[in-house]
């Protein structure tokens, strides 16, 4: 056991800390944006479907407007790899 | 979390159909052009819009203007069971409530038929099964042999308190107005109940359900001035509007038309429905006043499904809308039949 309220950090315990904490940061990034694109895409979904059986010609401008929320979780997805890399 | 994100998921899922479905509503300028046809090419015309599983359906067995009648009334009911079919929970439970004014023209309509003698097959022809009562059971209904039968069918059902307080005295004097002003009253207090609930969604349906309580009254206030009546008029207005029974009698008391229609406005905040009572002002014939009256309802529906996209209101306003379509479509199929000229015909569309 090492006893931290004596133990000099030393460089390697520092940067270890920083790669864990790195990747927290990139699995927070892609996990909550993941959210953000699910809550918005449920609203927009929901319609979509709507549309879609009423009219099966909105299909493929349906499926578009679906997935334009997962820019938002690309987003998340870009800074996560920025992070890590 | 959950509950509450796919509540509104639902909503959003049925009133985005709603809105496609009322897109689909034959516009103002076919019904321009329908106004020059003949009864063939109306039939037709409505064959290519929503009509034609209908129209192909019952083409065998009826011809001409029984053709179009039968199957506006079976595409009504279509439609409005489909809808009942895809609304979800609560809204579903809403739209059943204010679908249940079918029931009781159903109800009205095989007890008139019953008591005059009517042969079952042709009660059914009129029938729109578009409430809770279904086809099986208005079939069922229709097999009974009087009237009295057909009263105790519905025993255990909304309406059956009524009925039998009332229907007695309905075939003691031949006229069933009492009975079926007594239905609508009842349907309408059920209706303002449901709203209470304390609901997603109430308060809207409660406003919308308080303005046509209003302007049903108003046009009934109409139709008693041109047709003044002995019997008492507190029986025939409806309760829970923004008039009390009461003002509603003292309004039918005025002497002319300027101090009714001043009465009215009085009371009356809507700014459409303001301007369309100054416009009332001039003796208008009595269809006119109740189309005019009917469009200032529909508008603000509109309006108000447009401020709660969603919410049971856009829901409401195709039923609406719907109705009046079929409605026009038969008046318009009617009126070709009888040879009356366009212009007249055009008055008494809801367009």
């Amino acid at each position: 056991m090492v006893d931290f309220g004596t133990a000099e950090l030393t460089l390697e315990m520092i940067q270890a800390s920083q790669v864990g904490l790195k990747a927290v940061g990139a699995g927070l990034a892609v996990g909550l944006t993941g959210i953000g694109t699910g809550v918005a895409e449920m609203g927009i979904g929901a319609a979509a479907v709507g549309a879609t059986a009423e009219n099966k010609d909105m299909f493929g401008l349906a499926l578009l407007f679906t997935v334009i929320p997962e820019t938002i979780v690309i987003f998340g997805l870009v800074v996560a790899l920025l992070l890590l890399f | 979390m959950a509950e509450i994100s796919s509540g509104s998921a639902q909503y959003i899922y049925v009133c985005t159909r709603m809105r496609v479905r009322r897109s689909q509503l034959i516009p103002r300028e076919d019904y321009l052009r329908m106004l020059n046809m003949s009864l063939p090419e109306i039939t037709r015309f409505i064959e290519d819009t929503g009509y034609k599983s209908e129209i192909d359906e019952l083409a065998t067995a009826f011809s001409g203007i029984d053709l179009v009648e039968v199957a506006l009334s079976w595409n009504l009911a279509k439609e409005y069971q489909s809808i009942l079919a895809i609304t979800p929970g609560e809204l579903m439970r809403f739209t059943a409530s204010y679908l249940r004014r079918w029931d009781i023209q159903n109800v009205l309509t095989i007890l008139r038929g019953k008591t005059q003698g009517m042969p079952a097959g042709k009660i059914r022809e009129v029938l729109i099964p578009a409430g809770a009562l279904d086809r099986v059971f208005l079939d069922r209904m229709l097999a009974e042999d009087s009237p009295e039968r057909v009263v105790e069918a519905l025993k255990g059902m909304r309406l059956y308190p009524v009925l039998e307080r009332e229907f007695p005295r309905a075939l003691e004097t031949g006229s069933f107005a009492r009975l079926e002003n007594e239905l609508y009253k009842g349907y309408y207090e059920r209706l303002l109940a449901e709203t209470k609930g304390g609901v997603k969604g109430g308060r809207v349906f409660k406003g919308y359900v308080q303005l046509e309580i209003d302007i049903r009254n108003i046009q009934n206030l109409f139709r008693l001035r041109a047709q003044p009546t002995l019997e008492d008029v507190r029986e025939m207005m409806i309760p829970g509007g923004s008039f009390t029974v009461d003002e509603l009698q003292r309004l039918s008391t005025a002497e002319s038309r300027d101090e009714f229609i001043d009465g009215v406005k009085k009371q009356v905040t809507l700014p459409p429905l303001l301007n369309v009572l100054e416009d009332l002002r001039s003796e208008r014939p009595i269809h006119e006043v109740e189309i005019a009256l009917t469009r200032v309802q529909l508008e603000q529906m509109d309006r108000v499904s447009k401020r709660y996209p969603f919410s049971i209101t856009p829901i409401l306003v195709y039923l609406e809308q719907k109705k009046y379509e079929v409605a026009n479509l038969r008046a318009l199929a009617r009126g070709k039949e009888a040879g009356l000229p366009g212009e007249r015909i055009r008055s008494y569309l809801v367009m």
